[in-house]
């Protein structure tokens, strides 16, 4: 299967298609609204689902296989905003604090386009290590916690664990409901293991396609609302929202490669990489680094990086897998 | 029927700031509160509370006029310039002035 057909049999399918039609209800400023408390509860869902079929896997896999893929997806995560930064302030013109938010955001990952990966393998019938969930729990949090420390001016010796704000984002980057939720329900999953999920199968994995297509009709809502800001954050961030993850996305790829994973586990480990988050990453930046105009790293994020991923880099870290592979 | 006269002090700001400001309070001397889920919009944009991130709350809370000027001064001084956020107060009387 060529580029064209993978992106093909990926625009085809009723996540992705859900999600055009959001963009198309938000742009055409259609009544159609989700109420907050289905967006959390489709978030929770979501979450707990692909947490605890994860532990399930880890329980299967045995830690021994899934200690090393996941330090590297760590380490991945944490690397990103720190040439990401620099970009941004050299690059980009950005201010400390923007800089460091924004690359907060990168580094981070953002679990729907990590479950839309997985969608897209299953429809392919490309088999993927189904542990690769514990690379999304591990990488959410370190690249929040180095871009808000960078954009506190850690480089300029400005950086103190005692700012309240700097505590809360902390807080968040580590408590926050999802990383609370993914890794709680993977262990959760890895002490029940098989058995465990035949009892819930039926409510976390049969409906599981629809609540994602579901939820993405809301996220194409969410990212359409945000098309105007696309105006106010500049060329250089419209480009940055696609390379970056380009790059990101091709590093995970390699790296997973490197470290042993299938051709379909390297797709994930590279869509994660590749990923911008929106739920942890501006919870934790917005209290702890209030001067950064969150406007930039969420337009980004939401507006450009992730309509591209679910679109075109999806395939293209596909491709690239089988490329490294053959 | 004797009524007591207070300040009726109102916070509108995003909803990630709720705990914080809860903790400010407590710190000012207040001894409760009301909040509530709120959308609109002001000169930060339009604060559209889709997704819980974007959420805005409504803070109530009824205080002494001495309180009220504390906790004021307070949202200036720590918050205002950071967050979208309005802050004003309002002369109310209630009945039970020790309740507050």
């Amino acid at each position: 299967m060529d580029f064209v057909t993978a992106i093909q049999s990926n625009l085809l399918s009723p996540a992705v298609l859900f999600f055009v039609l959001g963009v198309f209800a938000a742009v055409s400023k259609s009544d159609l609204k989700f109420p907050e408390a289905l967006y959390s509860t489709l978030t929770i869902y979501l979450l707990t689902a692909i947490g605890f079929k994860g532990g399930v896997a880890i329980n299967e896999a045995g830690i021994s296989t899934v200690w090393l893929p996941a330090l590297a997806a760590m380490t991945l995560g944490a690397v990103i905003p720190l040439w990401a930064y620099p970009c941004l302030r050299k690059l980009g013109k950005f201010s400390i604090s923007d800089a460091g938010a924004i690359a907060a955001h990168y580094g981070s990952v953002s679990a729907v386009t990590f479950i839309a990966a997985t969608n897209f393998l299953k429809s392919i019938d490309q088999p993927y290590e189904s542990y690769a969930s514990a690379f999304l729990a591990v990488m959410e949090s370190p690249a929040i916690i180095i871009g808000v420390m960078l954009g506190k001016g850690a480089l300029g010796g400005k950086f103190s664990f005692s700012d309240p704000g700097v505590r809360h984002a902390l807080r968040d980057a580590v408590l926050g409901k999802g990383v609370l939720l993914l890794i709680g329900a993977m262990i959760i999953g890895s002490l029940c293991g098989k058995r465990g999920m035949a009892s819930v199968e039926g409510f976390f994995v049969t409906p599981f396609q629809g609540v994602l297509a579901l939820f993405l009709l809301e996220m194409g809502m969410v990212a359409g609302r945000r098309l105007g800001d696309l105006k106010k954050v500049g060329l250089f961030l419209l480009l940055f929202g696609i390379t970056a993850p380009v790059l990101h996305g091709s590093a995970g790829v390699l790296l997973g490669h490197w470290v042993g994973l299938s051709i379909g586990g390297a797709t994930l480990l590279g869509v994660l990489a590749g990923s911008a988050s929106y739920i942890a990453a501006p919870a934790a930046v917005r209290l702890s680094l209030p001067e950064a105009n969150p406007t930039y790293s969420l337009t980004a994020a939401l507006a450009i990086t992730f309509p591209f991923n679910i679109t075109v880099g999806i395939p293209l870290f596909f491709e690239l897998a089988k490329y490294l592979n053959a | 029927m004797s009524l007591h006269p207070m300040k009726l002090v109102t916070i509108v700001c995003e909803a990630i700031l709720e705990d914080r400001l809860v903790e400010l309070l407590r710190e000012v001397g207040t001894n409760g509160h009301t909040a509530f889920p709120v959308h609109g919009s002001g000169n930060q944009g339009n604060r559209s509370a889709d997704i819980s991130e974007m959420a805005n709350v409504q803070i109530q809370v009824v205080v002494k006029p001495a309180i009220a000027e504390t906790l004021l001064n307070r949202l200036q001084s720590e918050l205002f310039a950071a967050f979208a956020m309005v802050a004003y107060e309002s002369d109310v009387r209630v009945l039970r002035p020790d309740k507050f």
